[in-house]
């Protein structure tokens, strides 16, 4: 359940990520005439996916990838539960992997189609590949911190030594576990969340925050000079850094998450599916997908590819895996409904 | 007076394509109120139980109550001038309205909010013409919430109310005034209530929408400025709870239902319909 | 009203209007300047001038071809839902029928059920008919969810028209097809033109609905916007929505010139 034990890499990764994208096939060019539906978040993200998978996926095996989305979780809960679903890949969130699994709601992931041993064991779940890593940091504007920035979660909550409206996600996730982790608890100590206390030490900085729904806010809250500092997520900062914005992030207890490939029960091209699902672990593409948009890859190896200016934006290396922790999937699996409506009754309040 | 006539048939195309096309499918989720996940009331029951749900379902109600009269008193003195001036000041008003209608909501409420930020344009040219010290806060609250709403659904309010208000007679204003009626008294008691039905179709129609909405709250109200139908999306969309989903849904439109009543009833259609 | 007195209610009203106007027209504005701006983000004031946006969005076909999609959804399905609308609302409010007012409250339904409601029913029932990912499917969800705009709009004309004149036109001999079409509809065309711009307006914006029954290679301009708006955020968005906003106001400004001599309202 502990999600914060590391383990290193498999001497038979590196074995099996040499292994050529074609070996697991029956053959090259054996899906021609399929269509394969893969579907994501829509964006400069899924191009990266588009280019980094699809791509060489197509052209190995003949197969055909149609792109769709955006990703809405109603859409994918009605059609996979209607038993035969649109699309045939899907790129969903940690979070939603265990309440789908739950429900029944995807395929088990085929070990012999996919190369599981690529992958970090703990991006790896039954019923879905971990395909990218993200972080919740803490994000602060460089103008209005000039002098001695904030670097642990309990700086967030210092109205005094760092004072300015805070921005905070509109949703428990995460913000629970900032709170604690603000006020002393120790990460592997986290779960299950103490909440009475996370509410008290989020009441601390209620009336100076604003919060956030989708990641172009964050983003544009800082922009806007609207707050100084504030859990984002890490993609986010990276990308407003490189267009000039005045933003930066602390590593300091990190809290990471994954998104995860999986395949909706029921689709008709399950085994071509899966085989899309392996080309995303070959250490190459998930270095293309990094170099692209900063996201961190889930197969290790891919770290010999990606570019070293990006390196301390990402989550998986082994400086920033030490400083952060995974989220736990579980923990809000089986809270996310209860903890949503206490959040909501918080703000209301 | 004349009996059921030929022209009934004309309400069928409308009410048979809402039957099939809406009635059916939605008909059928709602009653998952009642069937999911097992036939029962207990999803009622969880809303009676829980607070949260009623309390954020009163809150909507506030917010419609308020967004209402401020879209309605904005959109007379629009809809008068676009009735009684010229027909070229018209134009411009009619595409005053409309103009910005187009531009998608999702833009113009982002650029609202870059409008009513701290650093904004509103607060910088307020405070540069030094009326105020400090910016005033107006995002992320209900201000920002009711602008973004008000700006919305203007013409919701001003082509109806412009539609009743074109109708007017205006021998009923002369008349009133030969009767020796004081501008102000005539106003309220001849002109107002011939406003009537588009002034209550524009209201029940902001008032209905904005019930609905989500995306303004989201983007420039603050956290008490919360909604239900956030609510019954993450219902659907986080936990998968048709029956919660549909069970809200239904409190919704039961409330929704008897407030239109009551305003129909209070400023009332009976003295213009039949 | 008379064309002169009550000076301070003209005064007050012309301010109030200029008010309405500023509120309205700023964001437009806002949204313009920064179209044009050289910034990757939504900044105002823009720090420099480019048209590179515009230049994305040109060279962009997923926009180039969710512009195509939103045309061909919004014109069918607001003129359908103002012909439908136009007639129910004649039935309702001329018709003497029974339980006329249980209809139109069945007929605002869709106004009321929320978007969510209603876009995950059409797509559970449009599931079974091939209809999810398809123009069709698209124009039939906007046509049924603005309807009820357009019976609010045309009924509450209807209720102020004097019903007299047309009882007039039928006492003279005119068969009730003419007496519509030459007493009753001239009259309320003011009430028709608005319901159908405000249907094609939020077919244009419509969001939930379209999210559903899209798909990659069918899917309008708000669906777009929206997956924009998920991920990479930038002033490509302004820049659609300002070309929308030209659009609009080359249709106006056509009609603004078209017809100068056209006779004034009632009044």
């Amino acid at each position: 359940m502990s999600m914060t034990t590391r383990r290193t890499v498999l001497a038979g990764a590196t074995a099996a990520a040499a292994l050529p994208l074609g070996a697991r096939a029956q053959g090259a060019m054996d899906l021609k005439g399929t269509t394969v539906v893969f579907a994501s978040w829509g964006g400069a993200y899924q191009d990266a996916e588009k280019v980094s998978y699809c791509e060489p996926f197509a052209k190995a095996t003949g197969a055909t990838v149609v792109q769709d989305g955006p990703m809405n979780v109603a859409k994918f809960r009605a059609m996979a539960s209607s038993g035969t679903p649109d699309w045939d890949v899907v790129d969903i969130t940690g979070g939603f992997l265990e309440v789908a699994a739950k429900d029944g709601l995807l395929e088990k992931i085929d070990p012999k189609l996919v190369t599981l041993s690529r992958i970090e064991p703990r991006f790896v779940h039954e019923y879905g590949v971990g395909c990218i890593v993200w972080s919740y940091n803490l994000g602060y504007s460089t103008t209005a911190f000039a002098n001695g920035a904030p670097t642990t979660w309990a700086d967030l909550f210092d109205l005094k030594k760092f004072p300015g409206k805070r921005t905070v996600l509109d949703q428990p996730v995460a913000s629970l576990e900032v709170a604690l982790l603000a006020d002393g608890v120790a990460p592997d100590k986290l779960y299950p969340l103490d909440v009475d206390r996370a509410f008290k030490k989020l009441d601390q900085i209620k009336g100076q925050t604003v919060f956030w729904t989708t990641n172009s806010q964050s983003q544009q809250l800082f922009v806007d000079r609207e707050v100084v500092a504030g859990i984002i997520l890490n993609g986010r900062v990276y990308d407003a850094a490189q267009k000039g914005a005045k933003i930066a992030l602390s590593w300091e207890q990190n809290i990471q998450a994954v998104d995860y490939l999986v395949v909706p029960k029921g689709s008709k091209n399950r085994a071509a599916a899966m085989r899309l699902i392996d080309t995303m672990t070959v250490a190459e593409n998930q270095a293309k997908v990094a170099n692209l948009i900063a996201y961190s890859p889930t197969n290790i190896e891919a770290y010999k590819t990606i570019e070293p200016k990006l390196e301390p934006w990402l989550c998986t290396t082994p400086e920033n895996t030490r400083k952060g922790f995974i989220m736990s999937q579980l923990y809000w699996r089986d809270h996310l409904k209860d903890l949503t409506e206490r959040w909501t009754a918080w703000k209301l309040a | 007076m004349r009996a059921v006539d030929g022209r009934v048939w004309l309400i069928l195309p409308a009410v048979s394509l809402l039957a099939v096309a809406f009635l059916v499918p939605v008909g059928w989720l709602l009653s998952r109120a009642f069937t999911f996940p097992e036939p029962g009331l207990q999803n009622f029951a969880l809303l009676w139980e829980r607070p949260v749900y009623m309390r954020v379902m009163m809150n909507t109600l506030v917010i419609s109550a308020i967004v209402t009269p401020v879209t309605v008193l904005l959109a007379f003195p629009v809809a008068h001038l676009m009735a009684h001036g010229s027909a070229r000041l018209r134009r411009w008003l009619i595409f005053l309205v409309l103009v910005p209608f187009w531009t998608s909501l999702l833009v113009r409420a982002f650029a609202t909010a870059i409008l009513l930020q701290r650093h904004g344009v509103i607060n910088s040219f307020l405070i540069g013409f030094g009326l105020i010290e400090e910016p005033l806060p107006l995002l992320y609250n209900m201000t920002g919430l009711l602008a973004g709403c008000v700006q919305v659904l203007l013409p919701f309010v001003i082509f109806p109310l412009y539609s009743s208000m074109a109708r007017i007679d205006p021998g009923y204003m002369r008349a009133a005034a030969t009767l020796g009626a004081p501008p102000v008294r005539a106003f309220l008691r001849v002109y107002l209530p011939l406003t009537l039905p588009g002034l209550v179709t524009g209201a029940t129609l902001v008032f209905i929408s904005t019930l609905g909405y989500y995306i303004i709250p989201a983007l420039l109200g603050g956290a008490r400025q919360q909604m239900i139908a956030q609510l019954i999306q993450d219902q659907i969309a986080a936990f998968g709870n048709w029956g919660v989903a549909g069970a809200l849904s239904l409190v919704l439109l039961a409330i929704t239902g008897a407030m239109v009543a009551l305003l129909h009833v209070t400023v009332g259609l009976k003295e213009i319909a039949r | 009203m008379s064309a002169d007195g009550m000076t301070p209610w003209r005064l007050l009203r012309g301010t109030l209007v200029i008010m309405v106007a500023v509120f309205l027209l700023a964001p437009l504005a806002v949204v313009v300047i920064i179209s044009f701006s050289s910034a990757p983000f939504l900044q105002f004031p823009p720090p420099g001038f480019s048209l590179r946006w515009y230049g994305v969005l040109f060279s962009t076909p997923a926009w180039t071809n969710a512009l195509w999609v939103s045309v061909q959804l919004m014109v069918p399905s607001s003129i359908v839902a103002t012909i439908l609308g136009t007639a129910a609302s004649y039935g309702l409010v001329r018709g003497r029928v029974p339980g006329a007012r249980l209809i139109t409250a069945c007929l605002m339904l869709p106004i009321i059920v929320p978007g969510m409601i209603t876009a995950a029913a059409l797509f559970g029932i449009y599931r079974g008919l091939g209809l999810n990912g398809t123009l069709t499917g698209l124009i039939i969800g906007h046509t049924v969810l603005h309807i009820p705009y357009v019976v609010a709009v045309v009924s509450s004309a209807l209720r102020v028209q004097d019903v007299q004149l047309e009882q007039a036109a039928a006492t003279l001999g005119a068969p009730p097809w003419a007496t519509f079409r030459h007493v009753t509809l001239p009259l309320i065309m003011p009430a028709v033109m608005s319901s159908l711009l405000i249907a094609m307006i939020l077919s244009f914006d419509e969001l939930i609905v379209s999210l559903f029954v899209s798909s990659a290679r069918v899917r309008p301009v708000a669906v777009q916007m929206w997956s924009n708006l998920l991920g990479d955020f930038d002033p490509t968005i302004a820049a659609i929505a300002s070309v929308c906003f030209l659009f609009a106001l080359l249709v106006m400004a056509a009609d603004l010139a078209l017809r100068p001599g056209r006779t004034q309202g009632i009044g």
